[in-house]
């Protein structure tokens, strides 16, 4: 398996080529306009792969996304969830799919709860073995913290329902194996998370079990409060962000 | 300058232009352009030796011109500036793969891959050619393979029966590409095993002790 992170520390942004070496195809994850479309591409074409796939794992409102130009340069559509309400032609993605690249699959799991368009992708090697090899968490399950569940929604309430999705995908996620890899879309200056985010960009759904304080709060509704009760004011143009990666505009402010 | 998948074929046949095909050298063995030669773009280092081929051979400023093929508009011209940047002129572009080609009905040079199990269970219907270095033999051979080095095949190619099928074996797949890919241009009718003794190796296949 070709693995593969792009790492944004100014703003804490991840993003992921994965691929199969012996198959040639390749996804990448959650793009980022601040790496640019074309080093995605060259970075595959340097790994032997072509894009077959391009995935979000939501719509982004902290940063703009290289989505769009990356998969019209690779011929393809933007993969989202199903439910994403972008207002361009995409590829609709439900729970439990697979995106089979050869020995190489990524499964999705639809885990709502940041937004309710938030997918997790569990990544397997079966060259290796059966079971799943980590777990691409999105901004569901961050390391030390879980993606907050109020900038895509306009109510305080709207917030706490969100909070209790993500309530129900962090157990989700957290009933994994242990020695899964937990790669996040999200770590240190990133303004998704919390007071608790890391600034460490991957960990193991063991370690979050036992250490994040969020993710391991196992009622539901002290999990809410908590979470609600640690919000950050929400990032600067995140509504213009959202917007552009919504399709709906054509520029914003520069990412925060 | 794009040109189509016609005016490229007609450059070649008047040998006006080498075709160098970009994408990575798996997509090249699996399908290519007839003559096409394979030069996987990558920023490190590839337009300096691109330049060292062209100077080295025919298709120097005299001989033929370089063309590029490629399957993405955005490789192809990253791969141009390269060019450009080191001084070789490339006369002309194709960015619409292989399925570019064969829509304008032109013809290819395929190897198709083959998985360890399929070889497994068809194994006395090909010979198999193991093309790793003789120190890899010691991991084990596929049975009754023949062992010819990359760098010999070329004058070995002689040893080879035009009326086999043969299975080209490496370590990982990756010579083995090249190998296929330089013995189906030459009309012998080739598959690579897909993954190479790894994946031979790791499916508990059976090997004899090279």
């Amino acid at each position: 398996m070709i693995w593969t992170p792009f790492y944004d520390a100014v703003h804490g942004c991840s993003s992921y080529l994965v691929g199969d070496e012996v198959s040639g195809l390749g996804v990448v994850v959650d793009p980022l306009a601040e790496v640019g479309a074309e080093e995605y591409l060259l970075t595959a074409q340097e790994a032997g792969l072509r894009v077959a796939w391009v995935v979000e794992t939501h719509v982004h409102a902290d940063h703009r996304s290289a989505g769009r130009e990356l998969a019209e340069a690779a011929g393809i559509a933007v993969s989202f969830h199903h439910r994403a309400p972008v207002s361009y032609p995409v590829h609709p993605l439900r729970d439990g799919q697979r995106l089979e690249l050869g020995d190489v699959v990524l499964e999705v799991w639809e885990t709502p709860g940041h937004t309710e368009d938030s997918l997790s992708l569990l990544v397997y090697d079966r060259r290796r073995a059966e079971e799943p090899w980590g777990v691409l968490t999105g901004d569901s399950l961050f390391v030390g913290d879980v993606g907050r569940p109020d900038l895509a929604v306009s109510s305080p309430e709207a917030a706490v329902a969100a909070a209790s999705a993500q309530f129900d995908s962090v157990r989700r996620l957290l009933a994994l194996p242990e020695y899964v890899a937990v790669h996040p879309a999200h770590f240190g200056a990133s303004a998704c998370g919390g007071i608790f985010l890391s600034r460490t960009p991957h960990s193991t759904i063991g370690f979050e079990r036992r250490h994040n304080r969020l993710a391991r709060i196992e009622d539901r509704q002290a999990f809410v409060d908590e979470v609600l009760r640690h919000l950050k004011p929400p990032p600067e143009a995140a509504r213009s962000i959202r917007a552009e990666n919504l399709g709906l505009a054509v520029k914003a402010g520069r990412s925060a | 300058m794009a040109v189509s998948a016609q005016a490229l074929w007609q450059m070649m046949e008047h040998g006006q232009v080498t075709v160098l095909d970009i994408r990575p050298q798996g997509a090249y063995a699996a399908a290519h352009v007839p003559g096409a030669v394979s030069a996987p773009y990558s920023r490190f280092g590839w337009a300096e030796a691109v330049r060292r081929w062209v100077q080295e051979t025919a298709a120097g400023p005299n001989g033929a011109q370089i063309a590029l093929f490629g399957d993405n508009r955005m490789l192809v011209e990253a791969a141009q500036r390269a060019l450009d940047h080191s001084g070789v002129a490339v006369a002309a572009t194709f960015d619409q793969g292989v399925e570019g080609w064969q829509a304008a009905g032109l013809p290819v040079v395929a190897v198709p891959n083959l998985t360890a199990d399929e070889l497994v269970r068809n194994l006395q219907h090909w010979t198999v050619i193991d093309v790793r270095e003789p120190y890899e033999w010691r991991t084990g051979v596929i049975p009754q393979a023949l062992k010819i080095p990359l760098g010999e095949l070329p004058h070995r190619i002689q040893e080879l029966d035009p009326s086999r099928r043969y299975a080209i074996v490496c370590a990982s797949g990756n010579r083995s590409q090249a190998a296929a890919a330089f013995l189906a241009e030459r009309g012998f009718e080739v598959s690579n095993l897909a993954g190479g003794m790894s994946v031979w190796l790791g499916s508990g296949h059976p090997i004899e002790r090279g």
